[in-house]
């Protein structure tokens, strides 16, 4: 038996139809119900959709033997797993934003507004820069304009809401796309149909 | 007879340790303290830098043993000959995802002084014993592989933190990322058989390996299990039993230890063995 993790949502749905497109097919997978769990007997597979934040916890603690999650996630939580393939889907970038006019004022210490605390630490770290980090759950684009941060780390994938709220990109962290992860020990073990799942949705 | 009830970490504990008897390693007991300074000096020799401290009666600040290994280095007598131990004790870290300190249980073997390649198969077959006994009937797997090569490919890359993180994940489209050496795209791309990648690793650790021949269908090659080149210098194995989900062995070859604890012609290699993952199992 495989068990496979999906992330809830767009990116899942696209992951999901890569899946179905090689023959791994759970039917009810994409119907609009409160059903979690598919499983395709014949495939001796299940398959099931859980938050994106948490599919690498599914994976890391085994309950998951394959996964897919964005790069993004994969970096803020660091999971101890392996990362098998860029799936190519969803891609998209890390990014700083701040208002159109912001100027950087290096003798204050940097207030950043994201959802991704330890992506923004270590960016911020690798150059030297003193932060304050606000850990917000969404609508980020909020805080440098009420002003409750300098700047915001978030992901950026078409920068429509940026503009809209006369935000602009200030700098680049890292180019994000859904990746195929697996647990380390179910790879030692389930190896082949493992590789074989990769082939056929790569 | 004693008629006592005893927890599965705890009866594995005691198989162990009876194998490591019939091979001649000798039980070694220590203090659960050391003091701090000893491993603020050798911490990059330690996995978890987080270190339980308190002030002694004497007022020096003391800590509870995050690491067994470097215990016994430290207190063993600078000599030729080989010396064998092994230890069935609790270290104190803090582990991934626990936000606090926890004791751990970790069973282990050391094996010290001017090693040959003997030793070096009584280990790895002790490895492999050790998996067997805890698998109770279910498969189990060591990889194996050779730290040294990619040291020495990652010589003065700017970008060998990220490098080794990708080896780390079986990363293949993030070493490209980060242009890792050809030759190490090579190696993580090799199947792992003993048949087919054996030729991989360092000659004289081939040949060893290629002398375990009950084990050939549990040895694989593979490079993922190369994570931390400051500590290992040769070779390093992980191993995995099936069902659990996190590897419950580790081990390697760690020269560059015995060298900065002053030894400089004296090699080492051991594993420890990770008892609290069998009783998550239960």
């Amino acid at each position: 038996m495989i068990n496979i993790a999906l992330p809830k949502g767009r990116l899942g749905e696209k992951v999901y139809k890569l899946f179905a497109a090689a023959g791994y097919e759970f039917p009810g997978m994409l119907d609009n119900n409160r059903k979690l769990v598919f499983e395709n007997e014949e495939l001796n597979m299940r398959c099931f959709w859980v938050k994106p934040f948490d599919v690498p916890v599914y994976v890391e603690r085994g309950t998951a033997d394959i996964g897919a999650a964005g790069k993004d996630i994969l970096l803020e939580r660091n999971p101890d797993v392996y990362e098998l393939l860029d799936l190519k889907a969803g891609f998209c970038r890390m990014a700083v934003a701040a208002k159109n006019n912001f100027q950087d004022d290096p003798e204050k210490i940097l207030r950043v507004a994201t959802e991704f605390p330890n992506i923004a630490k270590n960016y911020y770290s690798s150059i030297g820069r003193e932060i304050d980090i606000i850990t917000l759950r969404g609508s980020l684009e909020l805080a440098p304009v009420l002003g409750l941060s300098d700047v915001i780390v978030d992901i950026v994938e078409t920068g429509t809401t940026l503009r809209e709220n006369n935000l602009s990109v200030i700098n680049f962290i890292e180019d994000l796309s859904a990746r195929l992860i697996a647990n380390k020990s179910a790879y030692k073990f389930k190896g082949n149909i493992i590789d074989e799942i990769i082939r056929k949705v790569s | 007879m004693l008629n006592l009830r005893l927890r599965p970490e705890e009866k594995a504990a005691l198989k162990l340790r009876s194998l490591y008897e019939n091979y001649g390693y000798s039980f070694y007991r220590m203090s659960r303290f050391e003091e701090y300074d000893f491993y603020a000096d050798k911490k990059d020799f330690l996995t978890s830098k987080n270190i339980l401290t308190f002030t002694d009666t004497n007022g020096k600040l003391m800590a509870l043993r995050p690491d067994v290994t470097l215990s016994i280095i430290k207190h063993i007598k600078n000599s030729e000959s080989v010396q064998k131990f092994y230890y069935d004790e609790k270290v104190y870290r803090v582990p991934k995802n626990a936000g606090t300190f926890r004791e751990i249980s970790q069973a282990g073997v050391e094996c010290v002084g001017s090693l040959t390649g003997e030793n070096i198969r009584e280990i790895l077959e002790l490895a492999l014993l050790s998996l067997k006994t805890l698998a109770d009937g279910k498969k189990y797997i060591l990889d194996v592989a050779d730290a040294g090569i990619i040291a020495e490919l990652l010589k003065e890359n700017p970008n060998k933190k990220e490098i080794l993180k990708c080896i780390a994940a079986k990363n293949i489209h993030g070493l490209k990322n980060f242009n890792a050496p050809e030759k190490i795209i090579d190696l993580m791309k090799i199947d792992g058989s003993i048949k087919n990648s054996l030729n991989e690793i360092d000659s004289s650790t081939a040949e060893i390996i290629n002398s375990l021949e009950n084990y050939h269908g549990e040895i694989k090659i593979d490079f993922s299990a190369v994570n931390n080149l400051n500590y290992y210098n040769g070779i390093v194995f992980r191993g995995f039993i099936e069902g659990i989900p996190e590897s419950i062995l580790s081990g390697g070859q760690y020269d560059g230890l015995m060298a900065s604890m002053g030894q400089k012609n004296s090699k080492a290699i051991g594993f420890a063995v990770y008892l609290d993952t069998i009783r998550n199992e239960e």
